[in-house]
């Protein structure tokens, strides 16, 4: 177990830079999700501390080695891949012990770390099989085993989760989760998936085109998005974002482009007539008798929740309810966004305007209850 | 259902009428090798389809070394195996290396060695014939099975290296990477993860190479005279210096000659089934 510290890594193929400067720090023990598109440089840097790419600038630390020139097997660190890397020719029980082997551990030794290692992942009585002879998850977990056994500062996961089928994955991010709670190993783990990063993660980093648009904790990032990327990219289905200018008149309300006029808690100062972005979760959208008026399009019911997708102003707009309305296309509905819940955005820069949401505590405490 | 079975027949009619041609067209001449193995003498010109009396006799004197061209059978026949062996096994070494330093370590210039590789096509082994004459002689190793066999290599190693190529690229990168994590050095990589997972590739290409040189005549006419010195298929090749040939002899061995690789092509089929198609498609 160890922190790790990365300052201001850059890495270029050729010319192109495709990570600009990244630091994050690592706390011992945590589980660190980078998380991003395809392409925003989460896997390359994940490579970067693996040993795997060298960098072409800035500093890695793992514990209080700097790394920056060492070879993988130098580092102290396991890597699962997406593609699990099992090597077909050896058993279940081979493949956890080759680093072992590698180190010249003898037969015994490797047995005795080898069968503990399968006894948590329940591989024990897969020990003598081959990787063809495993379903997807078994594999999943052989490479995770490989990974134990070594006892290393930090794990490494890219995309571990991502060649398994929808069901197998919800159940694989427990198992990964409630490893990391017995294990207490430094952890970095790469996804795409913004569902992954929010249900695994101790802490989040976005990324995007190789720097790093947020980091902190899922709720954090959920309730406080930075920047206009961050509040779409987390959360599911994606915050609604309408453009347009905070109302001229000082009064606490916000005109979209198409001249709809939805609730803020109360403009930020100094702010009227703005050009910027509201954002608003379709959770955070409820109905009210003086409500914006909207047309239903889509209804999808999902049993736990309802989506529905409607216009305001020919503007697309999504909202999700708990409770079982019977709504049909083409009805008019009033949706009321709750004022306190509405981000707003600089149009330009994309960045958050603070002061839109005063009840700052209120967040504070509901997240308190959320985690607690 | 019945017309789709009708269909099927047709089909498999037009095979035939296709199939049972080549496949005579191909034994006919092996047919005639054996014809003339099993007559006496006498009668091996007789053009009878099958002999009155067949025999095994002429395989007695070709066993017994009891004629004038066959006075050193068993030796040639024991320099054909060393040299093909020989050849299978450094050729091996080479092209095993080469594609694991372009295909995984991915050295510089490793293209250029496979463009160099696929251009050697182009030239025929017989063009290079006098020239590698010239060179063996240079390096004094005329009349030497050295000779043959670096001369086989060199003529082996480019397909070889071409092949192994292709199917080590197919390897996924991430078992290298993974080993890497591991903690394996690039010779523990190359002994633990590369060898066993390209063996049925090894295979098909050691056999590969080992056949080239079995059946090789050219060169080893070239490079090596003395009667101790030459593989069979060239003392094959001598029995036509007389005027009256004994076509039974030279049937036999030329048999005995052929059962080799043919034993090698069954014990191996399904590796080079694998192996040889590996190489037929470019990545």
């Amino acid at each position: 177990m160890a922190v790790v510290a990365i300052r201001e890594v850059r890495k270029k193929f050729g010319s192109a830079e495709v990570i600009h400067g990244v630091s994050i720090d690592i706390a011992d023990g945590e589980f660190v999700v980078l998380v991003g598109p395809s392409g925003c440089g989460k896997s390359t840097l994940l490579r970067t501390i693996a040993g795997l790419e060298e960098i072409s600038g800035g500093e890695i630390a793992i514990g209080d080695r700097v790394v920056n020139d060492l070879p993988p097997k130098q580092r102290d660190i396991a890597m699962v891949f997406q593609n699990y890397a099992l090597y077909p020719h050896m058993t279940v029980a081979e493949n956890m012990g080759f680093s072992l082997r590698l180190r010249g551990a003898s037969k015994k030794e490797i047995e005795t770390r080898v069968r503990p290692a399968a006894e948590i992942l329940g591989l024990l009585p897969l020990l003598d099989r081959y990787p063809r002879q495993l379903s997807g998850g078994q594999r999943q977990r052989v490479a995770m085993g490989r990974a134990i056994v070594r006892n290393p500062q930090v794990f490494l996961f890219d995309e571990p989760l991502s060649n398994l089928d929808a069901k197998l994955r919800v159940q694989m991010r427990t198992e990964i989760k409630e490893l990391h709670q017995r294990l207490k190993t430094t952890t970095i783990y790469v996804t795409h998936d913004q569902v992954e990063a929010m249900t695994m993660a101790d802490k989040i980093v976005v990324m995007r085109d190789g720097v790093v648009e947020q980091v902190g904790a899922p709720l954090d990032l959920y309730d406080r998005p930075e920047n206009l990327f961050v509040a779409s990219f987390i959360g599911s289905p994606a915050m609604n974002v309408l453009e347009g200018r905070i109302a001229q008149d000082g009064s606490a309300t916000f005109v979209t482009s198409a001249g709809a006029v939805l609730p803020l808690a109360h403009a930020p100062q100094g702010s009227a007539g703005r050009a910027a972005v509201y954002g608003i979760r379709p959770e955070h959208i409820g109905l009210a008798n003086d409500g914006v008026s909207a047309e239903v399009v889509v209804v999808e019911p999902t049993g736990a929740e309802i989506q529905v997708f409607a216009r305001i102003k020919g503007e697309e707009i999504n909202a999700v309810f708990r409770e079982r309305h019977r709504f049909a296309s083409g009805d008019a509905i009033r949706l009321a966004p709750d004022p306190a819940q509405v981000h707003l955005f600089d149009s330009q820069t994309g960045r958050r305007i603070e002061g839109a949401d005063p009840d700052q505590t209120l967040g504070e405490e509901r997240r308190l209850e959320k985690t607690t | 259902m019945k017309l789709l079975t009708l269909r099927g027949v047709a089909t498999e009619a037009k095979l035939l009428l296709i199939g049972i041609p080549v496949l005579l067209w191909t034994l006919l001449p092996i047919y005639h090798m054996v014809l003339f193995a099993i007559s006496p003498k006498d009668t091996a010109l007789s053009g009878a389809l099958w002999p009155e009396h067949p025999t095994l006799h002429n395989f007695a004197v070709v066993f017994g070394e009891e004629h004038y061209y066959l006075s050193h059978f068993w030796r040639q026949l024991w320099n054909s195996f060393f040299i093909a062996v020989t050849t299978g096994v450094l050729t091996l070494f080479v092209a095993t290396f080469a594609a694991f330093a372009i295909s995984r370590l991915r050295v510089r210039g490793g293209r250029a060695v496979m463009n160099l590789a696929l251009f050697t096509y182009l030239i025929p082994a017989a063009f290079l014939a006098v020239p590698m004459y010239r060179t063996m002689g240079v390096y004094g190793l005329l009349n030497n099975q050295w000779s043959l066999i670096l001369a086989m290599v060199a003529l082996a190693s480019p397909y070889a290296i071409w092949v192994l190529k292709q199917a080590s690229d197919k390897l996924p990168y991430e078992l290298d990477e993974a080993a890497i994590v591991d903690g394996a050095s690039q010779m523990q990589l190359f002994r633990l993860v590369y060898l066993p997972l390209m063996a049925p590739s090894l295979v098909a290409v050691g056999t590969y190479a080992l056949i080239l040189a079995w059946n090789e005549y050219l060169y080893a006419f070239l490079l090596l005279s003395r009667d101790t010195a030459i593989p069979l298929s060239v003392a094959l090749g001598n029995f036509l210096a007389a005027d009256d040939s004994p076509w039974e002899l030279l049937m036999t061995t030329g048999l005995i000659y052929a059962l080799p690789p043919a034993a090698i092509y069954f014990v191996f089929k399904r590796y080079m089934a694998v192996g040889l198609t590996v190489g037929a498609i470019k990545g």
